[in-house]
């Protein structure tokens, strides 16, 4: 599974940091995020991803099985 | 095409304003989410409603079909902003009553002073002012949460953002609340607006002096902005800074009332978050975001015909898009009544949407934690009082609390009150020069003696 962050449709809400700090990273600037690792979500981390996709206001973020 | 009456043809006599509304909001929520989630009501010379959870999301993040500008100058299209009605003293509330690119151009200014990055320096400020506010009241055993607590921390903290002097703060704080609580024809009204007055006449010195000596913030920022290649009016510019003092005090004092008042009623509830706070805090500041919404939506204007969500649009017409009610959506929400502390997949909609999402959400969030927790640790019995609680009449502007009072087992006081406390921050502010960006200084406050 990969995760992906619309940087189109991102506005800095933070909520995916908050439930995934090892997955998302936020800009110091103005908070909008990013994915922090390459390639597939560890296991233990896919709960969390698709939490974060459930929890985004602007539904920005998708997984990819 | 198809004519007004069948554009029109879901109907909502919808009057946010009126306490009725206040007192009904679950029952008139459920009732047009199920029967009318995107309706026509004729009141305030006519407007369109949003309620649902789906109609206000694609609403929302219409930017090229929805204008915010309020054109009090009637220079444009003659726009009237955000707020349904139009306000009797017509004035541009900063950059959320503005369309791009000037708006983004003043969130591009404010963004490394309200990032999480920058938020987060000041955590160590926020408790200092909190373990004060509840130094004041500990050996006591009551307290107000809203006088002595909710509407303190947050006031003291923009103030310190903006560079403004901290010891200024009772000066805007009741400024502020009184114009939101007080209805236009109450008799308090010429005392509010004379308090109004001297909180505007202090803004626009600080910003004299901050134009004539630099010294950091938010109010540096602004002054010094190229907003669209241009230097801003001054009288844009308070219109900036309204909005930063008027986003940053009443809302989040709103928010955290309401939670006190809950988790008083709720003592299991209360006891769980606290024991639980490490991995329940953060749902549970979300869900008192979403259960209780304190800036319960916002108006916009259709800037081009358009069908969005089933529903064909006007270029003119006007839109209240309901982030309360949309919040309450039991297509996204399961038992959206109920406060849910573990809620998952919980996208409220109470920081808005958009490109006008709350460019204050993170200092909401830190100052709401700091508050809750202390409270839980030092005052873990109280028990808010039912009679002398006062919510705000109406809830149409700010889901507002007036008065909390509460009692609890009294406690020790540690440290120092919350004069000496602000004289003491006042000067690491200074010396720290704390409210530069996060793109000057990244290093947290470090609390001296």
């Amino acid at each position: 599974m990969k995760v992906h962050v619309d940087p189109d449709r991102c506005q800095g809400h933070t909520l995916c940091a908050m439930i995934a700090p090892d997955l998302f990273q936020l800009d110091d600037i103005d908070g909008h995020s990013t994915v922090i690792i390459d390639g597939d979500v560890p296991a233990d981390l896919e709960a969390k991803a698709a939490e974060a996709v459930r929890s985004c206001p602007e539904q920005a973020i998708s997984v990819i099985p | 095409m198809i004519d007004d009456a069948e554009r029109k043809k879901n109907r909502y006599d919808f009057d946010r304003h009126t306490p009725e509304y206040r007192e009904n909001f679950q029952e008139i929520t459920t009732e047009m989410l199920g029967q009318c989630p995107v309706a026509w009501s004729e009141t305030y010379g006519g407007h369109w409603v949003a309620a649902g959870h789906d109609e206000v999301f694609a609403l929302a993040r219409s930017a090229e079909y929805l204008s915010n500008d309020h054109d009090v100058r009637n220079e444009r299209k003659g726009y009237k902003g955000i707020t349904i009605p139009t306000p009797e003293s017509e004035f541009q509330g900063g950059f959320l009553e503005m369309d791009p690119p000037e708006q983004r151009h003043y969130r591009q200014a404010l963004n490394p002073y309200l990032s999480p990055a920058a938020v987060g320096r000041w955590t160590p400020v926020v408790d200092e002012l909190v373990r004060a506010c509840l130094n004041e009241r500990i050996e006591t055993g009551t307290i107000d949460f809203v006088d002595h607590l909710a509407n303190v921390v947050p006031a003291v903290l923009t103030l310190a953002m903006l560079g403004v002097p901290l010891k200024n703060w009772s000066l805007y704080c009741e400024a502020v609340h009184a114009s939101v609580y007080t209805r236009h024809d109450s008799p308090e009204i010429a005392r509010v607006r004379e308090d109004q007055m001297k909180m505007f006449q202090d803004m626009y010195g600080q910003m004299t002096e901050i134009k004539a000596s630099p010294r950091p913030g938010m109010i540096d920022a602004l002054v010094r902005a190229q907003i669209n290649g241009k230097t801003p009016p001054d009288l844009e510019l308070i219109g900036v800074l309204a909005l930063v003092i008027g986003g940053g005090f009443d809302t989040t004092t709103a928010l955290t009332a309401h939670s006190l008042e809950w988790l008083s009623e709720n003592p299991a509830e209360r006891a769980r978050l606290s024991a639980e706070r490490g991995t329940l805090l953060d749902s549970a500041t979300e869900e008192f975001l979403r259960f209780y919404t304190p800036a319960p939506g916002d108006g916009r204007t259709i800037s081009a015909d358009c069908v969005i969500a089933g529903t064909e649009f006007k270029e003119g017409e006007r839109l209240w898009l309901s982030w309360a009610m949309s919040n309450r959506d039991p297509s996204v929400f399961p038992n959206p009544n109920e406060i849910d502390l573990a809620r998952s997949g919980n996208r409220h909609h109470s920081f808005g949407l958009g490109i006008h999402r709350c460019i204050g959400s993170n200092v909401a969030r830190m100052v709401f934690k700091r508050m809750l927790t202390d409270v839980l640790d030092r005052m873990p019995d109280f028990v808010c009082d039912p009679a002398g609680a006062v919510h705000y009449e109406t809830i149409g502007v700010i889901q507002g609390m007036q008065h909390l009072p509460a009692t609890f087992t009294p406690g020790p006081q540690i440290g120092d009150g919350l004069d000496e406390t602000i004289a003491r921050l006042q000067v690491i502010c200074d010396e720290q020069r704390l409210a530069e960006p996060v793109t000057v200084r990244k290093d947290s406050a470090r609390i001296t003696e």
